[in-house]
């Protein structure tokens, strides 16, 4: 994994294996049961779009911010495909404004019986930020992350789900710049890991909602970039996250 | 609805259980035995320079720069060797080994990014025509000295082989490498609290050349060193009591409130006196975190500056002016007279005051064209606060500062003392 390109078409061939197999794997059928939700480890039907909006709060570790709490809510956009042959694609917005990430990735997701459900995939998340603002940042930043993935759902009752999701967290180029001085670094690597606890079910009108935690043990998190961490350790990034489902 | 808020709060207090603690045990203590044993001063001087390292150039890099100090207490001092790496703010804190017949040193490693530390030991012998041969005193014509020692990490005797070939001089260019709040963060687990008498003693030893202070007041508008807004857990032991510095008074702190690591929280006046008389660092950055009067400081900034100078000291000590606030009280002091101030706000200002150094964020880059006209104007130039370490090196080898604020003193030694 020294090496970006080496490693993209690593990515990218394991992606092209797991398209083939999924081919051969029994497609996911109209009659399966499902309910909306986003981080459910279940395929959309072929050709179907799953969509949620939301927010995100993640609150700045001590080690960076000491005595400041720092919290800005990040809006929150997840748009998903179903591909067909139990596969699909998953994209992911957070956005706060002068600081942004961009997921894209695809899924492979099993009914392991009628109520516990599998998933595994591959994120590459790119992020972008900016800090202009006189007398105290001239600043910017770049950075890509593959976050490969598993997740398990239970769905103990019609209307409930239940998913906790594990996330590695590979740094792949990171890049920043302060007046025009730039500084670039490759192949960071397991930056860290993330967990994330997510209940999916109705809230009004047949409307649904997910709310959970997402877990990060990691010695980068693209929110505080502007914070220039020089720990190399993790630091742990609890994430609050509540989104509202539309099909 | 409230299903969900229990909820929520449950998975946050969860999370906020979640937070790993990391330590750093103390690998070795320093004995502080005052003395030179057997390295002489011309022997310790000639071993300040830029050494190639092998073995433990993973760890290390392929160079380290060497740098004697000392901490004087009455007529003796305690002289210490410091290795500077430019790995992970990386640094090796060695004292001489008085029991030893051979000039050999032992002590510790550390890098401060991170938990990694150990012991390390290093006895000094010469090269010549290839052998490497016992020493015994100063370096002869055709002699190249060199460190043969062994480290290891965490608590194991130190057996992994590294060995230090002199290269160079340290790079001679007059720069400030100043460490943050007395020498390093409490975050950075150095075994003593930042802004104490005790991290002040040590500030040489990481490579620092001045350090900046954080000053606030008491109720009873005693300056003393703290630096967050409130007396928290960050900084201070658990004791139940909540408030800020003005809010008790010099007695009720020294009574009530041990820092971290136990000490109490030093007055201004004592670390000043630490400064100029137990240490060899040759500038102070007093930054101004109280409001209020300045005249208190700037009494005591006279006052130290004074003994600097009757002992024969180059020490400049500099209040920080960091916001409008801090401004307002240096223009409202009756005499500005033999009161040099560091202006962190935009360049004009800092011409208008008259500021004889001008510190702006590093966050805003170079500034090439501002700083070379800080400096045609007679004024110094550092940045606050870069620890960055790709930037560090950027900084030292680009923009042409006269100093750098940094938490890691000892990377930002490195980049300086290495240049060509």
């Amino acid at each position: 994994m020294r090496s970006l390109p080496a490693y993209l078409l690593l990515v990218s061939q394991l992606v092209a294996v797991a398209t083939v197999k999924a081919q051969d794997s029994p497609a996911p059928t109209a009659t399966e049961e499902r309910r909306p939700g986003i981080y459910f480890p279940q395929a959309p039907l072929p050709g179907q779009w799953r969509r949620s909006v939301g927010v995100t709060f993640t609150p700045a570790p001590p080690e960076l911010t000491e005595e400041l709490r720092i919290s800005i809510p990040a809006l929150d956009i997840n748009v998903q495909r179903g591909l067909g042959g139990r596969l699909y694609l998953a994209g992911r917005l957070q956005t706060q404004f002068v600081q942004s990430s961009l997921s894209v990735g695809i899924r492979y997701a099993l009914p392991l019986s009628r109520r516990f459900f599998i998933s595994v995939g591959d994120d590459i998340n790119g992020w972008h930020g900016f800090l202009k603002i006189k007398d105290v940042f001239n600043s910017q930043a770049v950075g890509l992350v593959n976050i490969p993935n598993v997740s398990v759902g239970f769905r103990p009752s019609p209307d409930l789900q239940y998913t906790l999701k594990a996330e590695a967290i590979l740094g792949l180029y990171y890049g920043s710049s302060v007046g025009g001085l730039g500084v670039s670094q490759r192949s960071r690597e397991r930056d860290g890991y993330a967990f994330t606890f997510m209940v999916e079910q109705p809230y009004y009108h047949k409307r649904h909602v997910s709310v959970g935690i997402r877990w990060a043990y990691t010695r980068y998190n693209w929110q505080f970039w502007a914070l220039y961490s020089t720990f190399d350790k993790a630091l742990f990034y609890p994430e609050l996250i509540l989104n509202f489902i539309h099909y | 609805m409230r299903t969900y808020l229990f909820g929520l709060v449950s998975l946050l207090l969860l999370a906020v259980g979640c937070r790993p603690v990391y330590e750093v045990p103390a690998p070795y203590d320093f004995g502080n035995k005052p003395g030179n044993g057997p390295f002489s001063p011309a022997i310790r001087q000639s071993m300040n320079g830029v050494y190639a390292v092998a073995g433990g150039t993973g760890q290390f890099g392929q160079q380290v720069a060497l740098r004697w100090s000392a901490v004087n207490d009455g007529a003796d001092s305690v002289h210490a060797l410091s290795i500077l790496t430019g790995v992970g703010a990386g640094f090796f804190n060695l004292e001489i080994n008085q029991a030893a017949d051979s000039l050999s040193l032992t002590g510790f490693w550390r890098k401060l990014v991170n938990q990694d530390a150990g012991q390390a030991s290093f006895s000094l012998r010469r090269k010549r025509q290839g052998q490497v041969l016992p020493y015994k005193g100063p370096a002869l014509a055709g002699d190249t000295l060199v460190l043969r020692g062994t480290f290891d990490t965490g608590p194991a005797t130190p057996a992994q082989p590294i060995t230090l070939t002199y290269l160079r001089p340290l790079n001679p260019k007059p720069f400030e490498i100043i460490a943050h709040r007395g020498g390093g963060r409490t975050a950075d687990l150095l075994g003593v609290s930042e802004n104490t008498l005790a991290i002040l003693r040590r500030a040489a030893r990481l490579g620092a050349t001045g350090v900046e202070i954080d000053v606030r007041y008491t109720k009873d508008s005693v300056p003393v060193l703290y630096h967050d807004n409130r007396l928290n857990q960050r900084l201070i032991q658990k004791n139940g009591l909540s408030g800020g510095i003005s809010d008790y008074t010099f007695e009720q702190l020294q009574s009530s409130f041990r820092l971290l690591y136990g000490e109490q929280i030093p007055t201004l006046e004592a670390a000043l006196q630490t400064i100029v008389d137990n240490t060899d660092l040759r500038f102070v950055w007093i930054d101004s975190k109280f409001t209020g009067p300045m005249n208190r400081v700037q009494a005591l900034q006279q006052r130290f500056i004074a003994r600097a100078r009757q002992r024969g000291r180059r020490l400049d000590i500099v209040i920080g002016l960091p916001g409008t606030d801090a401004v307002d009280s240096y223009r409202a002091l009756s005499s500005k007279a033999n009161t040099p101030i560091l202006c962190e706000l935009e360049p004009a200002l800092a011409r208008e005051l008259g500021a004889t150094i001008w510190a702006p964020r590093w966050t805003l880059g170079p500034q090439y064209d501002e700083v070379r006209a800080m400096q045609a104007e007679g004024r110094r130039v550092f940045v606050w606060t870069l620890d960055d370490l790709p930037f560090v090196e950027k900084f030292v080898a680009q923009a042409n500062l006269n100093g750098i604020l940094s938490n890691y003193a000892p990377a930002v030694a490195y980049y300086h003392y290495t240049a060509p």
